[in-house]
C-alpha cells in the first residue's frame, strides 16, 4: 500500500504529479505555495485589485483543467505565470475594446513621442532605497498604458526574448521593439520627475 | 529598423555580431547616441530585480473554496452527457426518424405517406370514401336509415381469386 503523501514537504514536480493523478489537496498546495506570485503579476498588469484577484482564481482553474498538457519544460510557477498573463492580455484587449483611447494613448501606439523626449543625463535611480525605488517604478508603470506596460513586464520580470513577446502579445517583434523602447524612455522620464520632485 | 532600437536590441543581447560591431563604431564617435544607451541601461539597471512584491488579500481557506468551487461546478458541467445511460444511444436514429416523418407530416399536409385519402361525400348522400394507392383499394362506406355506416363497394387489385 503507498504511504500518503505529505504535501507540505513535497517538491512542486511531486505535487504537479500528484495533482495531474486527480489529487485537489496537492493542488490546493501548489496554490498556497505560488498565490501571492500569481496575483502579484495579475495585479501588476491590471493595476486592480479586485480583477488581480477573479483572474489569478480564474488562472487557477483553467491550470487543473489543463494540468495533463504540463509536460515539465519549464517550472510549474512559469508555466502559471504564462496563463495568468494570457487571462489579462484577454481581458485588457476587451476592455480596450470598450473604451474611447485618448489623444495621448494614441500617440503612444503610433511611436515617435519618445523620440521627442530629452535624454536624462543622470541615474534617476541613483542613491535610491531599494523599497522606495520599487515604489516609484511602481507609481511610474501606472502610468503606462497597458500595451507599454506589458511589454515592459514579459521582458524584465519574465525575462521573455523580442520573440516570445510578440507571440503572446499577438503582434510583430518591430512592435515589441517598439513599444519597450517608448516604456523604457517614459519609465526614465518619470522616475526622473519623481525624483526632482522628492529634491524640491 | 532605426539606430534607437538597434541600440536597445545591443542592450538586450539581440543583435547578431555584425551588427553589434556596427554599432559599436557608430557609438565611438555619435556621443548623443552614446547617451541615450546610458540612460537605456539606467531604466533597465532600475527595473531589474524590481517587480512589485504583493500578497493576497485573501486567507487561504478563501481565495482557495472559489477555486474549488469554480473546478467543482466546471467538472459537473463536463460530466453531465457522461451520466446518460449507455443504451440511449440506440434511441437516437429512432428520434431522427420520427423527426423526419413528422416533418414529412407537415409538408404533404396531414396526408398519410402512403397516398391514402379519406374523402367525405356530400352530406346528404351519407358516405365516406377510403381510397389507398399504397394498397392499390378504395372502399366506400355508406350510411342506412339507421345511420349505421358500413363498407358497400371495395376494389382491390392482385387480391388472391378464392371465392371464384
Amino acid at each position: 500500500m503507498p504511504t500518503p503523501m505529505d504535501h507540505k514537504s513535497a517538491t512542486d514536480v511531486e505535487l504537479v504529479a500528484a495533482s495531474q493523478a486527480g489529487d485537489m489537496l496537492a493542488f490546493e498546495e501548489l496554490v498556497a505555495r505560488h498565490r501571492d506570485k500569481i496575483y502579484a503579476r495579475a495585479f501588476s498588469m491590471m493595476r486592480n485589485e479586485e480583477e488581480a484577484i477573479d483572474l489569478s482564481q480564474e488562472a487557477w482553474v483553467k491550470a487543473w483543467q489543463r494540468l495533463k498538457q504540463f509536460q515539465g519544460d519549464s517550472s510549474f510557477a512559469t508555466w502559471m505565470t504564462r496563463i495568468v498573463i494570457n487571462l489579462c492580455l484577454d481581458q485588457l484587449r476587451r476592455q480596450k475594446r470598450t473604451r474611447a483611447e485618448s489623444i495621448e494613448q494614441l500617440d503612444e501606439e503610433l511611436g515617435g513621442v519618445e523620440r521627442q523626449m530629452p535624454v536624462i543625463a543622470t541615474n534617476p535611480s541613483e542613491g535610491l532605497e531599494r523599497s522606495e525605488l520599487r515604489k516609484r517604478i511602481d507609481k511610474a508603470m501606472n502610468q503606462l498604458s497597458y500595451e507599454h506596460r506589458t511589454v515592459l513586464i514579459l521582458h524584465e520580470f519574465e525575462e521573455m526574448e523580442y520573440k516570445q513577446i510578440a507571440k503572446v502579445m499577438n503582434c510583430s517583434i518591430g512592435t515589441v521593439m517598439s513599444r519597450l523602447f517608448y516604456a523604457r524612455r517614459r519609465l526614465a522620464s518619470l522616475l526622473q520627475s519623481l525624483k526632482k520632485e522628492q529634491q524640491s | 529598423m532605426n539606430t534607437e532600437l538597434k541600440l536597445q536590441a545591443l542592450l538586450d543581447g539581440e543583435l547578431e555580431t555584425r551588427e553589434v560591431r556596427e554599432l559599436e563604431a557608430l557609438l565611438a564617435k555619435d556621443t548623443q547616441q552614446a547617451a541615450l544607451l546610458q540612460e537605456l541601461k539606467w531604466t533597465k539597471a532600475a527595473v531589474a530585480g524590481n517587480d512589485v512584491a504583493l500578497s493576497l488579500p485573501e486567507t487561504r481557506d478563501f481565495y482557495w473554496s472559489k477555486i474549488a468551487r469554480e473546478i467543482e461546478t466546471a467538472e459537473k458541467n463536463a460530466a453531465v452527457p457522461a451520466e446518460r445511460p449507455w443504451w440511449i444511444q440506440y434511441f437516437y436514429p429512432a428520434t431522427g426518424l420520427a423527426a423526419m416523418v413528422a416533418l414529412m407530416f407537415v409538408i404533404s399536409g396531414g396526408r398519410d405517406t402512403d397516398g391514402a385519402n379519406t374523402e367525405s361525400v356530400p352530406e346528404d348522400v351519407n358516405a365516406v370514401s377510403f381510397r389507398s394507392d399504397a394498397q392499390e383499394m378504395s372502399v366506400v362506406y355508406v350510411a342506412d336509415e339507421q345511420g349505421k355506416i358500413s363498407p358497400v363497394g371495395q376494389e382491390a387489385k392482385n387480391e388472391p381469386e378464392t371465392d371464384k
